[in-house]
């Protein structure tokens, strides 16, 4: 696998920079992914993001496979009234127990959250996710949360 | 954020004018609401769009009424109303059990002990349980033994308990069907209880549940039976119960296993042997009755199960052999029934108020919208159809409700992490999606598993549907799916004047081709997934005689639907049963030997694994999906055919078309079809326009469509992840445009309508609406073409 880049070296800064970049170019679409829209709000062209930068792509695979190693349930973004205020929220992973809302920070837009999301996930993640050391019983017994509705 | 206490559904999907709907509603919180009936025209609030567009309509049912909570006591179980000989001493319970939950997180929804079988209630009685710990455990009264061993989980488990009432002594067995190298034995417990069983007057014996309270308020009415509200319900199969009212030998209880054996010449008795049939309180079979909600008994009394909230049935037994898939040719591997604490047949609720529809009430979508002085809010959507003969237009939206009722309340962005991978982001959840991540017993969609992970297969109209919404952006797309997404079509054929009918699935699947050949046009949802056998009938039987199809979307004539008749008495169309079997897009797997459907018997999954190729149905048939945006077609070069050259009148053939939209900004998205002659598309479908390279990387290959694991599938590598619109020509001058994206009537309400994809779709039902047969292709066009074999040029024209 490839490793989660660390805290304070240019390729994290990189994939930080490009999916920000990504993020503010898909305001104002109804839909979202990490491509930058040569006009903001409109997909008719798309470059840059999960489709030039390998990295990116690689570590935003993972980030959306893999359950959180700290116990806690995945990252969720929760409209708390349609079109105007959104949160981010956490899965309980116990079914009939709803999600939970992760800090105070409201926006104001569907699309900062994901950006805040592949940050938090950055810092959540070990270099070294997924690889042997990591090893527990869950691997054996499908807790890698696909498909639990 | 609102907490949802306004919910509601109407007993109908479709009413005729001139008929009454009822409504249900569960208002819990505020003393008041008001309902108003509504025609709805747009429910997407997308800021760059039409916003949400609704037109009050006097009824005599509008106004204000008294606010009132009404509970779904939701969970599947068979139950025998109390019965003397019910009333035991002494007692032999025996039965198969392959639990999926014996033991569940503290938090977990339903948390508890789990009832298998028995008449126990409140202290009382006789029953057999999984308790907390998820150990079998016997209750006699409040006394309770229990192995000790905890079950294992997706396992085949041989369970009995005796009780003699005489020598006071208990004796419980637990012997699972597999033992691995390292599985402690465990050997039966016994225990000198020494009481009288205090059998309570009025509680039934149940399967699957015990009963938890006998309760006269009015959130109980909606229980089955009314007044007795069920607690512990199990999650997993059960197979072969049996009750017996004698403690039976070891030996007994073996050659009980084959339970009562009614039938020949020379048996004056019930079975299995002359003694074990004097004892004989019950013996249940319930490889009799698949298609039914009747858990037959076989015994001499004749104590038949009422099944409730409907659990999947022709469901593979403890003795399974793998020789046969179909119940029908091998019943008796079929004996169990697989049990949920989530399953939902009919929420039962009271009806709060009605609507005669008058008899000149136009077709349309409509809805039932209430709200409180407190900001509640919830729409029950319903359809005026026109009765068979009274149709009054040219037009008719055929409303996919099946395809509505297999989403419905799906629960995927809740706790499915995984979906991510699918959609490329991370979900949103809106208020619907919220509340019934904390309200299970509002029931799944066939997309969701199960609160113990297994698939669900069967959907209720009998509920409130909170996805079949307006206002509801479903987290596929962070856009309109299904209903608010069909709602966009219904928004440019309002807009630009046209008169329609409503039709639905259960109209067509119930009425056949009499629905249909009333129109001249049959416009599809954006999204009709899910199809029932006579519908597809109908549909083909409606475009050969002539008929018009405007397929205004993708991935549809997928799955194989059939309605459950044991619901008929209820209505049309109640619920709706699917597998998703051996391919095709699936959230769940179903297991091996349980691909036919408990309704009808027949073989679910994908039309296509039937010989029912979706291809064939309007042109065009699934190719790939993706979730994150979509984007624009272009035209080919067959689009300048005479053939079909009046489609684009007014339309340059360098335009983008559909480089805009409410779903993922463009036409081209989510979902998308292709045309494929080996697939059952015609050999004479033109490709009229494509959006071939254009689609990201989130955008794969469907997996039916390829044999093994591989890369080179997605939106940015593979030549048949693309939408292809097509158009072809069917007999006695009729035909079939597919547009052939989910995502393209997103774009219908673009800039209030006035875009290409308005126009492209405005010249094909302009065209397609008129009276009498389409003119003839010429004659150029009447030619011999293969369907592989083809040669390029044949289906090329010159410019």
């Amino acid at each position: 696998m490839i490793p989660i880049p660390r805290k304070g070296t240019p390729e994290r800064a990189r994939l930080i920079a490009e999916h920000k970049a990504c993020i503010e170019s898909m305001k104002g679409v109804a839909g979202c992914t990490i491509l930058r829209c040569a006009t903001p709000g409109d997909t008719t062209e798309v470059s840059g993001g999960i489709h030039e930068d390998l990295l990116l792509n690689r570590v935003l695979i993972r980030m959306r496979t893999a359950m959180p190693k700290n116990g806690k349930g995945k990252l969720v973004v929760i409209c708390t009234e349609p079109d105007k205020s959104w949160r981010i929220g956490r899965l309980s992973g116990v079914r009939g127990v709803p999600p939970t809302f992760v800090g105070d920070k409201i926006y104001d837009n569907e699309q900062d959250p994901q950006h805040d999301i592949f940050v938090m996930r950055l810092d959540e993640m070990t270099e070294t996710d997924g690889m042997p050391e990591h090893f527990h019983e869950g691997w054996k017994r499908r807790d890698d949360n696909w498909t639990v509705t | 954020m609102g907490a949802m206490r306004l919910t509601g559904y109407a007993d109908l999907f479709g009413v005729n004018p001139g008929k009454t709907i009822r409504f249900h509603v569960n208002c819990d919180g505020p003393k008041k609401y008001k309902a108003e009936i509504v025609k709805m025209i747009n429910g997407d609030t997308n800021p760059r769009g039409p916003g949400l567009v609704e037109k009050p309509i006097r009824a005599a049912c509008n106004g204000e009424y008294d606010g009132r909570k009404q509970a779904i006591h939701s969970g599947s179980y068979g139950y025998v109303e109390d019965k003397p000989h019910l009333h035991l001493d002494s007692f032999t319970m025996q039965c198969w059990i392959w639990p999926t939950t014996p033991k569940t997180h503290p938090k977990y929804w339903r948390h508890g002990a789990q009832g298998l079988m028995g008449k126990w209630c409140n202290g009382k009685g006789y029953g057999l349980f999984l308790n907390e710990a998820g150990c079998i455990e016997l209750r006699v009264n409040d006394e309770k033994i229990s192995t000790g061993a905890p079950v294992r989980d997706h396992a085949w488990h041989f369970i009995a308990a005796t009780y003699d009432g005489k020598t006071g002594e208990a004796v419980l067995y637990h012997e699972p069907q597999i033992a691995y190298a390292l599985d402690p034995a465990i050997p039966p417990v016994k225990k000198k209880l020494g009481v009288a069983i205090d059998n309570p007057k009025g509680v039934p014996f149940t399967v699957a549940c015990y009963a938890g309270k006998l309760d006269k308020g009015a959130l109980a009415k909606s229980s089955k039976p009314a007044g007795i509200v069920m607690g512990g319900h199990y999650n997993g199969k059960i197979d072969s119960p049996r009750l017996c009212r004698t403690a039976l030998s070891r030996q007994d209880i073996e050659t009980m296993k084959l339970g009562a054996q009614p039938g020949l010449t020379e048996r004056r008795h019930c079975g299995p042997t002359g003694d074990l049939a004097k004892v004989i309180v019950g013996s249940w079979d319930f490889a009799d009755g698949i298609d039914t909600i009747i858990g037959r008994d076989h015994g001499p009394y004749l104590y038949d199960l009422q099944i409730v909230n409907c659990p999947t049935r022709a469901m593979t037994g403890h003795n399974f052999s793998g020789h046969n898939f179909d119940w029908k040719h091998a019943p008796k591997e079929y004996g169990a029934i697989h049990f949920h604490d989530d399953d939902i047949d009919d929420a039962r609720w009271d009806v709060d108020f009605e609507w005669q529809v008058p008899e000149n009430q136009p077709s349309a979508y409509y809805a039932a919208k209430l709200t409180t002085k407190e900001g509640d809010e919830d729409y029950i959507p319903f359809w005026v159809v026109p009765e068979v003969g009274k149709a009054t237009a040219k037009i008719a939206m055929m409303v996919p409700t099946i395809s509505y009722m297999a989403y419905a309340n799906e629960h995927l962005a809740n706790n499915a992490g995984g979906a991510e991978l699918l959609v490329y982001r991370v979900p949103i959840m809106q208020d619907q999606n919220m509340f019934l991540s904390e309200h299970r017993e509002y029931g799944g969609s066939i997309y969701d598993t199960h609160t113990d992970g297994s698939g669900i297969c069967l959907s209720s109209r009998l509920r409130p549907i909170l996805s079949i919404r307006p206002k509801y952006d479903h987290f596929l797309m962070q856009a309109p799916w299904q209903y608010p997404a069909d709602l966009h079509l219904i928004c440019w054929l309002e807009t630009m004047g046209y008169k329609y009918d409503c039709i639905t699935d259960e109209d067509v699947t119930y009425d056949g081709l009499a629905r249909l050949e009333q129109y001249n046009v049959i416009i599809t949802g954006s999204h009709p997934e899910h199809n029932s056998g006579p519908q597809l009938d109908a549909l083909h039987n409606y475009t050969q005689r002539g008929g018009r199809l405007m397929y205004m979307g993708a991935d549809a004539w997928y799955w194989i639907h059939s309605y459950h008749p044991a619901y008929d008495h209820l209505g049309r169309g109640i619920v709706t049963e699917m597998r998703r079997c051996e391919s095709g897009i699936r959230t769940w797997r179903a297991d091996p030997g349980e691909y036919y459907h408990q309704g009808t018997g027949e073989l679910g999954g994908m039309w296509r694994y039937r010989g029912r190729y979706l291809h064939s149905v309007a042109g065009t048939g699934m190719s790939s999906e993706g979730f994150d945006i979509s984007s624009y077609y272009s035209r080919t070069e067959e689009s300048n055919d005479p053939r079909v050259a009046w489609a684009f009148d007014g339309i340059g053939y360098d335009e983008k078309l559909g480089n805009f939209g409410f779903v993922g900004g463009g036409a081209a998205g989510t979902e998308l079809d292709i045309v494929d002659t080996m697939l059952g598309s015609p050999p004479h479908t033109l490709v009229v326009a494509t959006s071939a390279g254009r689609h990201t990387e989130a955008y794969l290959l469907v997996m039916e469509d390829y044999g093994f694991s591989q890369q080179g599938i997605d939106g940015t590598q593979h030549p048949r992840v693309r939408s292809d619109i097509a158009y072809h020509e069917t007999p006695n001058g009729g035909a079939c445009f597919a547009f052939s994206s989910i995502a393209f009537c997103g774009s219908l309400p673009w800039n209030n309508c006035q875009n290409n994809i308005s126009k492209l779709v405005g010249n094909v039902l302009n065209r397609f609406m008129k009276d009498g047969p389409l003119p003839p292709p010429p004659a150029s066009a009447i030619k011999h073409r293969g369907r592989a074999d083809y040669e390029p040029a044949t289906n090329k024209v010159a410019k």
